[in-house]
């Protein structure tokens, strides 16, 4: 706009037009040169910045196909290494409908090809759902049928037809796809399975896993550690789903999980389960039972069995057969598909998941006077010397409470009236600890608080408050407390506190994982013994473990008797809120002076033979002393001669005692007697020859100490099998007899210490009318069966 | 050369159109068509590779791309070389043309509707084109022309004794009587544009042809009244079709209908989004691999942002900014009218079709398939915006040399 050089009357005009289209246009410089970009650059910025996870989560998730890579679940072993439960690969077989209709598209235009003349015949068959759902079928073992429905869902692409495939069935999986060219539309992936070998062994311990992962037991509260991380393949797709080049790919490589070893032992776990199993037959026990066997010095679980139990392999699977035969009586009634019967099975899987020693609490009867006692020597309120006067019952805050023997205990020890189980006496303890001191034990031996144990579900124990028990009106509780009733706590609380009073006083906490290793075999955790607090001292843990030997030696533990094992123990009998039902426990340890293990075994609610009855059917007198105690001696037995715990007899065990007979054969029969009595042995003789020819039992042959050894002098050893006589019921010497009249070897166990009339066999290792060789030895069981000294609070 | 004049032979004219090309803004344009080219090339890459159209060639549509950019050039230099007072004498013609062009679009020798749904474009010969570009030159030429001898005009007389000379005294003197001719053109033109359709085209040459008038002089009051009536008719259409009811709905929540109707705006913003401050890289776009829907076309930009990040994008928006500032500067210093009224026109519409274009990648307003000058793909585009800015070089090389002293 050049400058004006005249100024004339049109200039002017044009003067004035050329400013205004000079500011005009710097206007339109403005709006569109500077202002029109802010809001651009604001959006952009808004998009690009602060939004940018946003979007690029989005952007990234349409892009890329994860595609996971199941990394191996840890294995679970037991304290020597055995495998509790493992993973291994199995494959996942997915048919992909849609695809399918592709791959027959693809076909058919490859047919029309052919046709047209420009192309091949494919030299596959055509790919039709038949040919699909049959070969697959028949690979799978599955219904052709069923799988031509699924076929049929044409808008799905993950139609899944098993999840457990072996790879030999992925195998012709894979080469029925090659066959029939049907690659896409048939996916196979590895998937794992879990496989746990024992079946059922120490299943609520372990627990399972679900699709989500570990659902119950150390499968669950370790399912972190054990289920390791699941890695990653991403692959870069293009917006029609096709992968692209490989450098797109990212590989997040699956760190497979860390393998657990339980505390547990699978020996002693199984020698719990077959006792407690053994022991609900014996008894009739309706609801089952558990068994804890822990090391006391460590507080590690050696074993917990829990009854009924269920297969792991296949958890959902009712195992008890009369919750099974009550479900399947349900599903005839009301149909397999009703509410009723979905409800009905899911609480019986339930009730069979479930770990009743942690979940439960009941009250524990005279096993809790073990606390009590050893409570009463450290605040030296009794000593060993102090007697107890029983006169049948006492009467406490005007209840008057019986002793299970009515007529009475008489005057009795301190340590008598532990083996006696003696009510009033303990009684008297509780009240001499007073109500104070005994409520400060009741929480120093744990009993107030968890233990802590790493197993899913701790329950609280359900004891009176402080200030209830030690006011006015809870004078009664004392009372009932210092017998183990009217509270309820869990089994692990009961051991682990019994533990501290055996073990030196060491309030131990209760574990059941012993270390956790990566897959490399580092150790990542390791689990030490952790002392919750001393509780007593040494010196009274070793009065009490003294006292308590008593109780099995002659006391009501008597028949937890094992000849050469030194065990300790107290029983109970609790009773609960139903009228005839009681639980049944001993808790057992040994050896006496140097313990190795401590047991807690209860049946819960052995089943009388009627209303009101103290025996069941089978004539067993319902309680702790005369049920669990028998057991838990045959199981610590068990357990001490698996742990290789030498055995320790006294001099009257001693002559019974397993002696490997020395080879006469070819002596004189003059010479062969002096050996065998040195040995020993008595004999008896058959024929009249001078030198022994054979002799029953053969050389090296180990029987019980005291047994008959016959020699035979020319004559023939009979070489023909006997028939075992039947037992049951026989006192220990008519059951001798009996078995010596055949030339068999009695092995006794049980309450045989002490004979009474009432001692009688209840079962032998041979079952009657077994043939068996001469010589053979039969082990034979004892009981005393006898009622008395036994009842509330045992 | 040997026919060449010595200066002194020379017209004052011929003299100033020898003068030098505004540097700056040459360089712009050419700094921004070859980044254009290049983010073309990058963003065109995957959709050619994928495609069977195209022979699965990932460099079909770059290979014509530079051919035009390079005959592009070669005409802007061309252009740059007239004296520009020729196409006030070219501009009726133009104008002209492109409406004849406009109208044979629904003869046969039009097509379009089949493959895109719109018929925009002319088949003359082995030269295809949209008539619509050609109309978007011709009114800013005309317009230019026409309005940079506004002031010279002779004032109308009208006989006040009759009512038809007083109302039409009264429409001059408000200045409707003026504003006639352009506007019939704009109708004209916006209805036989509509008519294809072609909804982005008319916005452009509408707004191309207003700025002119703006510049020009007209009335500030026409601008609001023509504005009120663009908002009416929009606000009318879109409350009154489908069609827009649903492109509104889409703009405010593109995720109502995100596999059809939003598909193209969430991709476009999974593309800018994912760019970051950085950007993913130079080819490294992933939204590219079939998700955007022709990221070589109106939506390169997207590839811009996913690619060389808010960084790289702001740095073409600011290189875009100087570019039309430029523009303006070049009208403010124009030697007459009419060079600045032209430049006007064609830097609005290029500043107008950046904004649009961005707004709509980023979902700042309703889809209307506005490509990005330099950008996008289009060979006759690219020709024309470069010979527009041949033109606006043409206009610089006659301003005056600031005086001395």
């Amino acid at each position: 706009m050049s400058a004006p050089r005249k100024t004339t009357e049109h200039q002017k005009g044009d003067h004035r037009g050329n400013r205004t289209i000079l500011w005009r246009t710097i206007a339109l410089m403005i709006i569109f040169g500077v202002l029109a970009f802010i809001p651009l650059l604001i959006t952009l910025f808004n998009i690009q910045i602060r939004d940018h996870d946003y979007y690029e989560q989005l952007a990234i998730s349409q892009q890329t196909r994860d595609v996971a890579v199941e990394a191996n679940r840890g294995t679970i072993f037991d304290r020597n290494g055995n495998t509790l439960a493992m993973s291994a690969t199995v494959y996942r077989i997915i048919v992909s409908p849609r695809d399918l209709i592709q791959v027959q598209e693809n076909y058919a235009q490859k047919v029309d090809k052919a046709k047209a003349g420009t192309g091949k015949m494919p030299t596959t068959p055509e790919p039709t759902n038949e040919l699909v759902a049959q070969g697959l079928a028949e690979i799978l073992g599955m219904d052709a049928e069923s799988i031509a429905k699924r076929l049929e869902r044409d808008y799905s692409a993950y139609e899944v037809l098993t999840n457990q495939a072996e790879e030999v069935v992925a195998d012709q999986v894979r080469a029925f796809i090659s066959e029939n060219a049907l690659s896409n539309s048939i996916v196979i992936t590895p998937t794992s399975k879990r496989y746990y070998p024992n079946n059922a062994l120490a299943c609520q311990v372990i627990g399972f896993v679900n699709s989500n992962g570990g659902a119950y037991g150390m499968e669950a509260l370790y399912d972190e550690e054990l289920s390791g991380e699941t890695g990653r393949v991403v692959i870069a797709k293009n917006g029609n789903g096709t992968e692209m080049l490989s450098r797109y790919e990212n590989y997040y490589d699956a760190t497979d999980g860390d393998n657990l070893t339980l505390t547990i032992d699978s020996t002693i776990q199984y020698y719990c389960e077959r006792i407690l199993e053994k022991g609900i037959e014996t008894f009739e026990v309706q609801n089952g039972g558990f068994a804890i066997a822990m090391d006391p010095n460590t507080g590690a679980i050696l074993a917990w069995a829990n009854s009924p139990s269920y297969d792991l392999n296949s958890p959902s699977t009712i195992s008890d057969p009369t919750v099974k035969a009550e479900l399947e009586a349900l599903a005839e009634e009301v149909g397999s598909d009703s509410e009723e019967y979905l409800q009905a099975l899911g609480q019986a899987q339930l009730d069979q998941w479930r770990n009743k020693a942690i979940n439960d609490t009941y009250e524990p009867g005279s096993t809790f006077k073990s606390m009590v006692l050893s409570a009463a020597l450290e605040e030296g309120v009794v000593s060993e010397s102090d007697t107890f006067t029983c006169t049948g019952s006492v009467t406490v805050a005007g209840y008057t409470i019986h002793c299970s023997r009515r007529t009475g205990h008489g005057t009795q020890t301190l340590a008598e009236a532990v083996a006696n189980s003696c009510n009033p006496a303990f009684i008297e303890i509780g009240q001499r600890l007073g109500a104070e001191k005994f409520y400060d034990y009741l929480e120093d031996f744990g009993f107030t608080e968890l233990t802590g144990i790493d197993l899913q579900g701790e329950s609280d124990s359900y004891i009176w408050s402080r200030e209830f028990f030690t006011s006015e009106i809870g004078i009664s509780s004392l009372a009932t407390a210092s017998f183990g009733q009217r509270f309820n706590v869990t089994p692990i609380q009961l051991i682990t506190a019994a533990a501290s009073v055996i073990n030196g006083g060491h309030l131990m906490q209760p574990y059941v994982m012993q270390s956790i290793t990566d897959a490399e075999g580092n150790v990542v955790v390791s689990n030490e013994p952790t002392e919750v607090r001393q509780v007593i001292s040494e010196e009274t843990s070793q009065i009490a473990r003294e006292i308590l030997e008593k109780v099995v030696d002659g006391g009501t533990g008597k028949n937890a008797y094992q000849a050469g094992y030194r065990i300790g123990g107290k029983t109970g009998s609790s009773e609960t809120l139903e009228n005839d039902h009681t639980i049944v426990s001993f808790l057992g340890f040994a050896p006496a002076d140097d313990p190795q293990v401590i047991v807690l075994l209860a049946y819960d609610n052995p089943k009388p033979k009627a209303e009101g009855s103290s025996y069941t059917s089978q004539g067993w007198y319902i309680s702790g002393g005369q049920m669990a105690a028998p057991m838990a001696g045959e199981l610590l037995a068990d357990i001490l001669d698996y742990l290789g715990v030498e055995k320790q007899y006294t001099e009257a065990e001693l002559s019974g005692a397993d002696t490997a007979v020395p080879g006469v054969v070819g002596l004189s029969a003059a010479d062969a007697q002096t050996r065998l009595e040195k040995a020993n042995f008595t004999v008896r003789t058959v024929g009249t020859g001078e030198v022994v020819t054979d002799q029953l039992p053969a050389s090296g042959a180990s029987i019980p100490g005291g047994s008959q050894v016959v020699l035979y002098l020319g004559e023939e050893k009979p070489k023909d099998l006997v028939a075992v006589p039947d037992l049951t019921g026989k006192t220990p010497e008519a059951a001798r007899t009996a078995l010596q009249e055949l030339g068999l070897y009695i092995r006794v166990s049980g309450a045989t210490g002490y004979y009474t009339s009432s001692t009688v066999a209840v079962s032998q290792s041979i079952a009657a009318g077994t043939g068996v060789e001469r010589g053979t030895v039969v082990d034979v069981q004892f009981m005393d069966n006898n009622g008395e000294g036994a009842g509330w609070g045992f | 050369m040997l026919a060449r004049k010595m200066k002194r032979d020379l017209t004052v004219e011929e003299q100033l159109a020898r003068g030098p090309m505004d540097l700056p803004f040459l360089m712009l344009t050419l700094m921004l068509t070859g980044i254009g080219l290049i983010m073309m090339f990058s963003a065109s890459y995957a959709s050619a590779l994928y495609d069977a159209s195209v022979g699965y060639n990932p460099t079909y549509y770059i290979a014509r791309q530079a051919l035009f950019a390079v005959g592009g050039v070669a005409v802007l230099y061309l252009v740059s070389k007239i004296n520009y007072q020729w196409f006030r004498v070219l501009s009726v013609l133009v104008l002209a043309g492109a409406i004849v062009a406009l109208l044979l679009v629904f003869t046969p020798l039009g097509f379009g509707k089949a493959t895109v749904g719109a018929q925009r474009w002319v088949k003359i010969g082995p030269i295809n084109f949209q008539p619509s570009e050609i109309a978007k030159v011709g009114v800013i030429l005309f317009f230019a022309a026409r309005l940079s001898k506004r002031d010279t005009e002779k004032k109308k007389k009208f006989d006040k004794r009759k009512l038809s000379g007083r109302i039409l005294s009264f429409l001059d003197g408000i200045g409707f009587l003026e504003l006639i001719p352009y506007g019939a053109i704009l109708g004209v033109i916006a209805v036989l544009m509509l008519m294809e359709p072609h909804m982005s085209g008319t916005i452009l040459i509408l707004v191309a042809g207003a700025s002119i008038l703006f510049a020009a002089g007209i009335k500030f009051y026409w601008f609001i009244i023509g504005g009120a009536g663009v908002a009416a008719a929009l606000a009318f259409v879109i409350t009154q079709t489908d069609y827009m009811a649903y492109r509104i709905q889409i703009w405010l929540d593109p995720w109502s209908d995100p596999l059809i109707g939003g598909f193209q705006t969430i991709q476009s913003l999974y593309a800018v989004g994912s760019g970051g401050l950085l950007g993913l890289g130079l080819g490294k776009s992933r939204q590219k691999f079939l998700y955007l829907p022709e990221p070589e076309n109106d939506y390169v930009f997207s590839i811009v942002c996913e690619e060389l990040g808010y960084l790289g994008a702001a740095i073409v928006l600011i290189l875009f900014a100087l570019l039309i500032i430029r523009g303006y500067w070049i009208a403010v210093h124009a030697r007459d009218r009419f060079g600045a009224l032209m430049v006007v026109g064609i830097t609005t519409q290029i500043a107008v079709q950046v904004f649009l274009n961005i707004a709509v990648i980023t979902n700042m307003i309703p889809v209307t398939g506005i490509s990005l000058p330099f950008f996008s793909y289009g060979g006759t585009a690219l020709l024309i915006q470069l010979a527009e800015m041949g033109v606006i070089l043409s206009v610089s090389r006659q301003i005056p040399a600031p005086k001395q002293g």
